[in-house]
């Protein structure tokens, strides 16, 4: 019934629009609620330490399965959509096709709860396939703008490219094992890993590749991420719900083939490879835009890159943890965007304190600490942690490189934040900076502890946790090295900058040529779209020509 | 009768280039709707009863073949932009990968409902296009647009025929392609990449056909939209194509 409801309210609406008229969208609502209201009480059920149970579906093909990660992401998807429905109601009231956005919306969450509940292959292939086909006609919902539909396309087809792959996928673990059924699927592989072989590589090896394909293209990771950004003109709760729940898709995935990817040798390292690219050049995106909206865009590639990164480290119920909060995060964000810009008309609301003068002005403060002082805290902090973490956690907390790497991030964002602002006017610079570590060191015990309430959940049995993570895992000295030389590119960076940033050196006239064609770079978005741009071109020049060669016959 | 005539025969109405050429010069000279819709029903049933009732031995050359004439004619719906002609190289595309099947040994009773499957949204398609040449002049696409705004009831059913038409799930042809996908991986993956691609190709040859036709400004022009026994009888035809395509996943997946 969960998922059946959004798709009944779809009916009712598409047969009742006409005659009803704008109320209809009240059907879609109470539909959205009721499914949300089962919906938790499914994650209740969940939570109460029943198992994983299978529903099949008129014949034995189909199957749904509830589980934690699908109990969970139906409730977040329900939330989401509701949030997005309720809005909508008013929102979108001057649309001409107000009834079919409601069907449409409707669909969607319908197409998303079968693709979390999905207990085999072909229904969560019908749904992963169709989630892509409803966005576009949600994101095309302005019918008279041909630039919405242009980047709408662009949606499709990076959606319709990352199908391929999890086509393959299926139809691999199908010729595999004679069943579509994931359960089946999951326990056999679990039973003996190396059953099977494609191509004379590991079956497994092959699949969460593929798997890992179709995750990308779906979370925007970069070469597959050219869509998100400029998918800006649809309506503000498609966006919404694009931002906070469809592109998170990805994340979904690599978690619901968790059993193959424990056994996929160095798929996970490759996957945290794209995630952090991803993350980095997202960021580095975000950061350059003068388009609001592309920055957001860009915003969420960044965190699509953190997501998919977690799960690279084996982290893969913090993912579905990030996948929440940035859901919450970023579907706040776009809808009260509205709202802002139309306060910000009557009262621009800026305020003019220390932060305002330091951020926008750009008029730091001329007394300043000792930056060495301010150097040492950020080395300090996480060296305090991770010895507490060592002391009060776990004692081989120095070789989780899942948590290192996580610490490692949290510091570098800590650090950079009390580099950036220990010049900032204020009556209290250690009050600041006091404020900063504390907040490091929250957002660092934060994650950890409600990682481990999500592992617990999620991931139940401790030694499949355990797997988990050590398919993540690098030798220690290779890992040490690793750790090692990036701190070393970091600080580097920083003293760079503080020098740069002190006039200590001149930079020469080829250094700031270089920073210029470096910026004309970013400005062009690494020519991604451009070169797409152009190999369309030429793929339709050749259809073109061909149909002339063969006289359109 | 020689084994080559045969296949050479087969081919003209199982598309192989060149001799695909035929159909397509066919339904480009067939202008009433009725005769468009009677040769997209029969043409592949005559292919598939040639092959079913003579006994041939099939060259393994076929298959790369099957895939090229598919692929090509995927390849050129990209730029074509009359809705008849575009049917008919759909059409091209999907019946010459019929051929994939037939050597299989599939039965002749999934043959046939494989190649109805694949040209009902044709047909569909085809019937469309007339009512756009009655209420425009042309089935041209890119030539008026707008057709979301101008006549609703048509656009949104002129959509779920093109999305049926190209593959798309809980239509036929999307468990066609899955069951072709999964039948040739393990003994050809290289063919089951091609399929993958061609499929890519339909998606985005439809894309271009409904940005084409329903996108942009309404008319200033009062056009009459479809009515709603039209819209009845449209919906009755896809619906039951719905329920064949989950008909036939449980039979051949």
């Amino acid at each position: 019934m969960v998922a059946v409801l959004p798709l009944i309210s779809a009916l009712i609406i598409q047969l009742f629009a006409g005659s009803v008229g704008r109320s209809i969208a009240r059907v879609s609502v109470a539909a959205t609620t009721l499914s949300f209201l089962l919906a938790a009480l499914l994650l209740w059920w969940a939570l109460t330490g029943h198992g994983p149970q299978t529903l099949p579906l008129g014949n034995a093909t189909a199957i749904l399965l509830f589980d934690p990660l699908s109990t969970l992401l139906a409730t977040i998807i329900l939330g989401i959509s509701l949030i997005v429905h309720l809005y909508s109601v008013r929102y979108m009231a001057e649309e001409a096709a107000y009834g079919q956005f409601f069907v449409l919306l409707d669909l969607m969450t319908a197409a998303l709860l079968f693709m979390v509940i999905a207990g085999d292959l072909i229904t969560l292939l019908i749904a992963w396939y169709l989630v892509g086909v409803l966005l576009y006609f949600l994101l095309g919902q302005d019918t008279r703008s041909q630039t919405a539909y242009r980047f709408a396309f662009w949606t499709l087809i990076t959606y319709r490219i990352g199908d391929l792959p999890l086509i393959l996928a299926a139809a691999l673990l199908y010729d595999a094992y004679g069943t579509w059924s994931l359960t089946t699927i999951f326990t056999e592989i679990m039973a003996d890993p190396e059953a099977h072989q494609v191509l004379g590589l590991p079956l497994t090896e092959v699949v969460a590749s593929l798997i890992a394909l179709a995750a990308f293209a779906r979370s925007a990771q970069f070469l597959l991420h050219t869509w998100l950004p400029y998918t800006m003109d649809g309506p503000t709760p498609v966006s919404a719900l694009m931002h906070a729940g469809i592109v998170n898709a990805g994340g979904f995935l690599i978690n619901r083939f968790a059993p193959v990817f424990v056994h996929s040798g160095d798929v996970l390292h490759g996957v945290f490879i794209v995630g952090l690219i991803t993350a980095v050049f997202g960021s580095l995106l975000m950061l350059t835009q003068n388009d609001i909206k592309k920055a957001l865009g860009y915003s969420t590639m960044g965190q699509m890159g953190f997501m998919i990164m977690e799960c690279g480290i084996g982290a893969f119920s913090l993912a579905i943890y990030h996948l929440f909060a940035h859901g919450v995060f970023k579907g706040t964000m776009f809808l009260s965007a509205g709202g802002v810009i139309n306060d910000s008309r009557k009262d621009d609301g800026i305020p003019k304190d220390e932060l305002y003068t330091f951020a926008v002005e750009k008029r730091p403060h001329k007394e300043r600490q000792p930056w060495l002082l301010m150097a040492s805290i950020t080395l300090a902090v996480p060296l305090v942690i991770l010895v507490f973490a060592h002391l009060l956690i776990a004692e081989d907390y120095f070789q989780k490189q899942g948590a290192i790497i996580l610490l490692f991030f949290g510091w570098v964002t800590g650090a950079q934040l009390i580099f950036a602002t220990y010049r900032m006017r204020t009556q209290n610079i250690w009050r600041l900076v006091g404020l900063s570590v504390l907040s490091l060191v929250v957002v660092v015990l934060g994650y950890a502890v409600i990682s481990h309430a999500f592992d617990l959940f999620l991931y139940p049995d401790p030694a499949f946790r355990v797997q988990l993570y050590s398919a993540a895992t690098i030798d220690l000295l290779s890992f040490n090295v690793l750790v090692v030389i990036v701190t070393l590119i970091v600080v580097s960076g920083w003293i760079v900058t503080y020098y740069a940033d002190q006039n200590v050196f001149r930079r020469r006239q080829q250094t700031q040529r270089l920073w210029l064609n470096f910026y004309a770079l970013i400005s062009r978005e690494f020519y991604v779209s451009d070169i797409y741009t152009r190999l369309t071109r030429m793929l339709l020049a050749i259809s073109g020509r061909l149909n002339v060669w063969l006289r359109w016959l | 009768m020689p084994e080559s005539l045969i296949i050479l025969l087969a081919g003209i109405f199982l598309p192989l280039f060149p001799m695909s050429m035929v159909f397509n010069a066919i339904v480009d000279y067939s202008k009433p709707a009725w005769l468009r819709a009677f040769l997209l029903v029969t043409w592949p049933l005559i292919g598939l009863f040639i092959l079913l009732n003579i006994n041939v031995t099939l060259p393994d050359w076929l298959l790369p073949l099957a895939l090229f004439t598919s692929i090509l004619y995927a390849l050129r719906i990209l730029t074509l932009r009359e809705v008849n002609q575009w049917s008919g190289f759909l059409a091209t595309s999907l019946w010459s990968l019929l051929w994939l099947p037939v050597m299989q040994d599939t039965t002749a009773v999934l043959l046939y409902s494989y190649a109805l499957s694949m040209s009902v949204p044709l047909i569909l398609l085809v019937l469309l296009s007339t009512g756009l040449e009655q209420r425009f002049g042309a089935a041209y696409i890119g030539l008026y647009g707008g057709l979301a705004r101008t006549i609703p009831r048509f656009a949104g059913v002129l959509v779920i025929v093109v999305v049926a038409a190209i593959a798309t799930p809980v239509f036929p042809t999307f468990f066609i392609m899955l069951h072709l996908v999964v039948e040739t991986l393990a003994a050809k993956p290289f063919a089951a990449m091609v399929l993958l691609l061609i499929w890519l190709l339909w998606s985005w040859a439809g894309a271009r056909l409904i940005q084409g036709l329903i996108v942009g400004r309404a008319s200033d022009v009062k056009i009459p939209d479809m009515d709603i026994s039209t819209i009845g009888f449209y919906s009755m035809v896809l619906l039951a194509l719905v329920f064949g395509g989950i008909y036939l996943s449980g039979v051949i997946l």
